[in-house]
């Protein structure tokens, strides 16, 4: 067992832990942040994805140890029950960007830092920046409906009555 | 409500219940939970096709650090799950718990490590020794129906789970007489729903009450429970199964599952819940497959394109077992039954066999048969019309029912009772702009690039229920579907139903009716579902049947609720009941509005007051009902796909530039959510067509084991859509409702073949015949093109 | 899918990591990024009794523009060459390719000498190297020393590496930067290649005097293409197409579930033709994406 200390969602956290567990199995089982799903365990499903000091990373690809020092942040740092939604959830939730939910925590967290370092993504541009976050519900359309007006502020389709 | 006020939520597209708490990540799916002194379970399995199981060391596996135990086959050899279909000459087949004697495919479980927490369980898996005798693998129908092929089952005379056939008595006189017919041969690739969230789940059981409590990742609540009551040999009453989130489904979730039953008995054994958590390259070889579809089929027709009689061979690859609940010919008995299509064909001779082969079990998935289905009637449509030099559309027109021919008794027995299938055809040319796409094809080929465009056009059988699987020859008959609706002393209601959401939104679609019935705001009514301790029977979500179903007992067991409070508000008012009002919030008096009740006060008055209500009305404001959408041989929605496509001459690759989809499914409780539908189904059925396949070699060996090997499309492989809608109720069902979950799923195979063979139409004749159209099959048609067009 | 046990390290200087690595020597390995490393311990393909993670260790991740080359420290991630100045003005084709490698949240993390370590023969970063004339620095307790990529690629995820030995960075020439190709075909966005072609060439007195084509996805390893390289040496209008039809006729590339040899040859063909046009169609400053 090792100890480690990190920032997870704004909090200092430290915790031991055995050296090969995974990030998302530490979040998940000793933080009980249960919103980081794991779909896949090698990288290509995109549900585990956090952020590493501010950067997207599969959760399932990383061992808690290396997270050491280090800041991570999950779906539930985008908001907090009985507070509003963040904006792109609010985005998600307008557009009907999501169906069974399983994938929507760590596409969120994808579109956070796409929010962050290419804001003027046009259609096209979302659909291959996010192909890392296989969503099998939605057929994408209204997901990338919810991140053009996340991203911009354009309605993508609203039309709650 | 009464019938002439107008629906407040139903047709609204109100944003989704479920979705503050999804977004958040607090949702709650099976891999969450964690009772208290949970186990973990690992499944050792085969690594063999086909094997006799010689001997099995578990003795390091045992004494590894945090291990409680490891089973194997003879610790619940007195378990199994059976699936006996009434066809006659059905051949059963009995899943073992854990393999006994004989392992039938890879990924069939050996042993099961129960251990402390999950990565210790899977260090001891690895030290499971299992010796295993191989045996020939039977891979493909055709080896396995060799005469040579020895039987896969005990007792068995050759490898077909049952073989059936039906032919229409004017069959031979109507295709001798035909002056032309077509003959063509079909393969769809091996695939299934692949939903994000693995298999799961938690067993626990109460030694003092002897009580099961199941938490999985099922579609299908009550079934699970009634697959289980039979395979541990205890009552339904002492059995809960609770399906909470669930992480798609698409039918992989919608059968019992061995594991689940092994994790049962593992928990009663050691006294501690057990906790199952698949990985992703378990759920490729042990979570059931489908798909695996080869038609021929031959289309007698004459001068003008009229059919005058279909022929079909159809065989299924349905892997080692018969599933519970489907059985063993599910898919072979749908696809008969639908292989006609929308079209007015009359005669009809068909054979369809169910094959048993070393491979993973077939269960259901979105569209069971009918995307096979759909693909060879409408591949069959395409060479009618490239026969006789008519135009796709032209040709479809000519055959397609129209509102005159309903109710259509198709020649497989089926009773279609509404569509509108011409004017969807109609619709969706204009909707994708087919002129527009057709001189864009034209131009592009000026530039040497391929474009090609393809429509399709089917109908949805939904919401079938008791007289559909009553033939089906299945042990349970889905028929009806059961809603409990309770209002609370604060006047809020909680409705309860079998069925279950797992992305279909119908925690609030179910909501937008009971709110409509009981006159109250959408946030006043919470569902809930997924729970068999909720409401006492039903099938669950399936076969595009939920909303019509559970929607209209929903509004069953709502009216009746709104029945007593109308009963009572009409004493209190001292009115008449037949006069009172249930609408917003508060209940009055027929052209009198200032003579009302609040709901909330009335449902107070009710369980509070008791002693104010009238004589012989109980304080009681819950109803359950259910409801068989009668005569429970389905409600028939349709649609009409047209989708354009470019093909990189030099490579093979596919890609879809534009889908365009006209779907009526009758009244919609919420376009949003349909739409949902159609897209999520779509984009699978763009799986189906381009990426998915499970591949085996010759031994039997799966070959699509990782992500990297199985493609599922991401978001740079699906286009926009464009959608519109029809409306045609349907005369069977409350409301005129349709289902429409599956269909999405159902016609892009034969859409993109459609296209793909259209992209390469001037470059000579080829015949687009097999699934999924990978880069390096579109390069062999295109060669196959390039050569027929060179020779000709 | 969980990673077997293991004794965790983390040294904090150079030395210190050579060290540890000595003394482990054949039971353990080196954690770069961890997006090969991770789903071969969580598939338990690997079983290492030590992983010794590069991530504390300073000064491997540096990017340097020295007298006619780059140098690439070898725990620079796969975002950083796709998004760094001095990549994209010295080796625009190392930031062409670089966007080729999974997504985001892989190149985030993956490094390019995790990638040329593990040399996958459908990686993109062996057949960069390849092109641009790279070498790779090499070190271990023993010292330092650095190989041609050439000679460092031998097979299916094995080169010259000794066993002791890390990677401690990328040497990437400029001489054939300024014209150059990348064309790669994938399945989806973010798949490994099927087949990816890489074409460098310097130019002298607007000819072409030296041409470095290199291929991934065909071989045990990524290979050069020396028939290709030799069409387009003083190249002729035509030379994208001889060059493609050398370069096909020149491979007998594997097989398996991804395509065929027959259907990689064919790609080989395509792909050449693309990164070829690519460099063709280059101005003095280096081709754009085609
Ligand atoms: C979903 C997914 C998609 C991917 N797609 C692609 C793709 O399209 N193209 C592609 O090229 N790659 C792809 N990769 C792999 C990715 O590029 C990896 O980053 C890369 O292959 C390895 O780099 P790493 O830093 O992650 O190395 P690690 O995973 O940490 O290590 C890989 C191996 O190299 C050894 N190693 C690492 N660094 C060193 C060093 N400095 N010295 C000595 N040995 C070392 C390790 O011991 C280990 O054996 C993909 C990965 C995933 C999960
Ligand atoms: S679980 Fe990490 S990428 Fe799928
Ligand atoms: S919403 Fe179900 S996987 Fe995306």
């Amino acid at each position: 067992m090792a100890e480690i200390s990190l920032t997870v969602n704004g909090e200092r956290t430290a915790a031991q832990v055995d050296p090969r567990t995974l990030l998302s199995d530490f979040l998940r089982d000793g933080l009980n942040l249960t919103g980081t799903h794991v779909g896949c365990e090698h990288g290509y499903c995109g549900a585990c994805t956090v952020l590493v000091d501010g950067a997207s990373a599969r959760s399932c690809l990383m061992l808690a140890i290396q997270a050491d020092a280090r800041s991570v942040e999950t779906v539930e740092s985008l908001s907090v029950n009985g507070a509003g939604l963040h904006p792109i959830q609010q985005a998600f939730k307008d557009c009907h960007g999501l169906q069974c939910g399983f994938c929507t925590p760590g596409l969120l967290m994808s579109v956070v830092e796409l929010a962050a370092t290419n804001p003027d993504c046009g259609r096209d541009e979302i659909r291959e920046h996010l192909s890392g976050n296989v969503c099998r519900c939605t057929g994408y359309h209204h997901i990338v409906d919810a991140v053009e007006r996340a991203l911009n502020g354009v309605p993508g389709r609203a039309d709650d009555s | 409500m009464t019938a002439d006020q107008a629906p407040r939520y139903f047709g609204a597209r109100v944003s989704r219940r479920q979705d503050d708490r999804l977004l958040r990540g607090a949702g709650r799916y099976v891999a969450d939970i964690n009772p208290a002194g949970v186990l973990a379970a690992k499944f050792v399995r085969s690594h063999q096709a086909h094997a006799s199981v010689t001997s099995i060391d578990i003795d390091a596996a045992g004494a590894s650090e945090g291990v409680r135990t490891v089973f194997v086959g003879g610790d619940f050899a007195d378990h199994e799950i059976r699936c006996v279909s009434s066809y006659a000459a059905f051949q059963e087949s009995a899943q073992p718990i854990l393999a006994v004697d004989r392992v039938r495919h890879v990924g069939e479980a050996l042993a099961m490590v129960v251990a402390e927490d999950e990565y210790l369980a899977e260090d001891a898996s690895e030290l499971v020794v299992a010796d295993l005798e191989p045996l020939p693998a039977a891979v493909d129908i055709d080896a396995a129906l060799d005469v040579g092929c020895a039987p896969l089952h005990p007792g068995w005379r050759h490898n077909a789970f049952v073989r059936r056939q039906v032919k229409t008595y004017g069959f031979d006189d109507a295709s001798s007489s035909a002056p032309h017919r077509v003959s063509i041969e079909l393969h769809n690739g091996r695939h299934s729903g692949i939903p994000m969230e693995n298999r799961a789940c938690v067993a626990e059981h109460d030694p003092g009450t002897g009580q099961f409590r199941l938490h999985t990742t099922t579609q299908i609540p009550h079934l699970v429970r009634a697959g289980l009551s039979w395979a541990l040999g205890v009552p339904e009453s002492l059995i809960q199964v609770i399906a909470p989130d669930v992480g798609g489904g698409f039918g992989v979730k919608a059968q019992l599952y061995r594991e689940e039953v092994a994790c049962c008995l593992a928990a009663r054994q050691l006294g501690r819940p057990v906790k199952w958590v698949e990985d992703r390259r378990e759920h490729f070889v042990a979570a059931h497959h489908s798909r695996e579809h080869r038609h021929k089929v031959t289309g007698y027709f004459d001068d003008e394109g009229t059919i005058l009689a279909l022929e079909a061979d159809i065989a299924v690859d349905m892997g080692a077992y018969s599933v519970f609940p489907w059985t063993a010919t599910m898919d072979g008995g749908m696809a008969m039954g639908i292989l006609p299509g929308p079209y007015r064909i009359r005669e009809y001779s068909v054979a369809s066999t169910s094959v048993c082969t070393n491979k993973t079990p077939y269960g259901a998935y979105r569209g069971v048969a009918r995307p096979a289905a759909c693909f060879s009637i409408e591949r069959l449509m395409d060479q009618i019309a490239r026969h006789l030099g008519v135009d796709r559309v032209e040709i479809r027109n000519r055959n397609l029912l129209t509102g005159g021919d309903y109710p259509w008794r198709s020649p497989s027995g089926l009773v279609y009772d509404s569509g509108s299938l011409i004017e969807s055809l109609e619709a969706v040319v204009d909707l994708a702009d087919l002129e527009g796409l057709l001189k864009c094809q034209a131009d592009a080929r000026a530039a040497g690039r391929l474009v090609g465009v393809g429509l399709a056009v089917f109908t949805e059988q939904t919401a079938h229920t008791t007289q559909e699987f009553k033939q089906r020859g299945v042990p349970i008959v889905f028929g009806y579907e059961t809603a409990k609706v309770r209002l609370d002393a604060s006047g809020t209601a909680v409705v309860s139903a079998s069925i279950h959401d797992h992305g279909q939104g119908l925690e609030t679609t179910l909501a937008q009716i009971a709110a409509d019935r009981l006159g109250l705001a959408l946030e006043q009514v919470r569902v809930t579902y997924g729970d068999t301790e909720q409401v006492a029977y039903g099938a669950g979500t399936f076969a595009s049947r939920s909303a019509v179903l559970a929607g209209g007992a929903v509004t069953k067991a709502a009216d009746a609720v709104a029945d007593t409070l109308r009963e009572v508000a009409a004493h209190i008012l001292e009115a008449a009941p037949e006069d009172m009002v249930v609408e917003s919030g508060r209940v009055s008096v027929a052209g009198s509005p200032s003579r009302f009740i609040e709901t909330s006060e009335l449902c107070r008055l009710i369980y509070q007051r008791p002693e104010r209500l009238p004589e012989g009305v109980e304080p009681h404001l819950e109803a359950s009902r259910t409801y068989d959408a009668h005569p429970g041989t389905g409600a028939y929605t349709n649609a009409a796909h047209l989708a354009s496509v470019e093909i990189d001459p030099l490579t093979g690759k596919t890609r879809v530039l534009s889908y365009a989809v006209v779907e009526d499914c009758g009244p919609m409780i919420n376009p949003t959510i349909v739409e949902g539908q159609i897209f999520g189904g779509v984009a699978q059925g763009i799986g189906t067509a381009l990426f998915e396949e499970f591949l085996y070699d010759e031994a039997g060996q799966p070959l699509s084991t990782t992500f990297a090997d199985y493609l599922v499309p991401v978001m740079s492989d699906i286009p926009d859509f464009r959608v519109a809608h029809l409306q045609t109720p349907s005369p069977h069902t409350i409301g005129g409702l349709k289902g429409m979950g599956e269909g999405g799923a159902i016609a892009p195979g034969a859409v993109i073949a459609s296209a793909v063979e259209d992209a390469l139409s001037h470059l000579g004749a080829v015949i687009v015949d097999r699934l999924p159209l990978t880069p390096e099959r579109v390069l062999g048609y295109i060669d196959a093109a390039n050569s027929s067009g060179a020779s000709a | 899918m969980k990673p077997p046990r293991f004794a965790y390290h983390a040294p904090r200087t150079l030395p210190e990591l050579l060290e540890t690595f000595n003394e482990t020597a054949d039971e353990a390995v080196v954690l770069a990024g961890g997006q090969s490393l991770l789903p071969m311990l969580n598939l338990r393909l690997a079983a290492p009794s030590h992983v010794i993670d590069l991530g504390r260790v300073p000064g491997l991740d540096s990017i340097a523009s020295t007298n006619g080359s780059v140098e690439v420290g070898a725990m620079v991630t796969h975002y950083r060459m796709e998004t760094d100045a001095v990549v994209a003005a010295s080796v625009p084709l190392a930031r062409r390719a670089a966007g080729y490698v999974g997504y985001r949240a892989i190149r985030n993390r993956g490094t390019v000498g995790g990638s040329v370590a593990h040399a996958d023969p459908a990686a993109e970063w062996p057949i960069v190297l390849l092109a641009l004339d790279g070498e790779v620095g090499l070190a271990s307790v023993r010292g330092w020393r650095s190989i041609a990529a050439e000679d460092f690629f031998e097979s299916v995820y094995t080169t010259a590496k000794r066993p002791d030995e890390i990677v401690t960075s990328l040497r990437l020439s400029t001489r054939c930067a300024h014209r150059w190709g990348f064309s790669e075909f994938q399945r989806r966005t973010g798949d490994f290649a099927t087949v990816a072609v890489a074409v460098a060439c310097a130019v002298e007195a607007g000819e072409i005097c030296e041409a470095r084509v290199a291929i991934a996805g065909v071989a045990d390893r990524p290979m050069r293409c020396r028939e290709a390289e030799a069409v387009l040496v003083g190249g002729s209008a035509t030379a994208a197409a001889d060059a493609a039809e050398a370069a096909s006729d020149s491979v007998d590339p594997i097989s398996d579930i991804h395509g065929s040899s027959a259907f990689r040859k064919r790609l080989v063909h395509a792909e050449t033709l693309r990164a070829v046009r690519q460099a063709f169609s280059a101005n003095e400053a280096g081709a754009r994406d085609g």
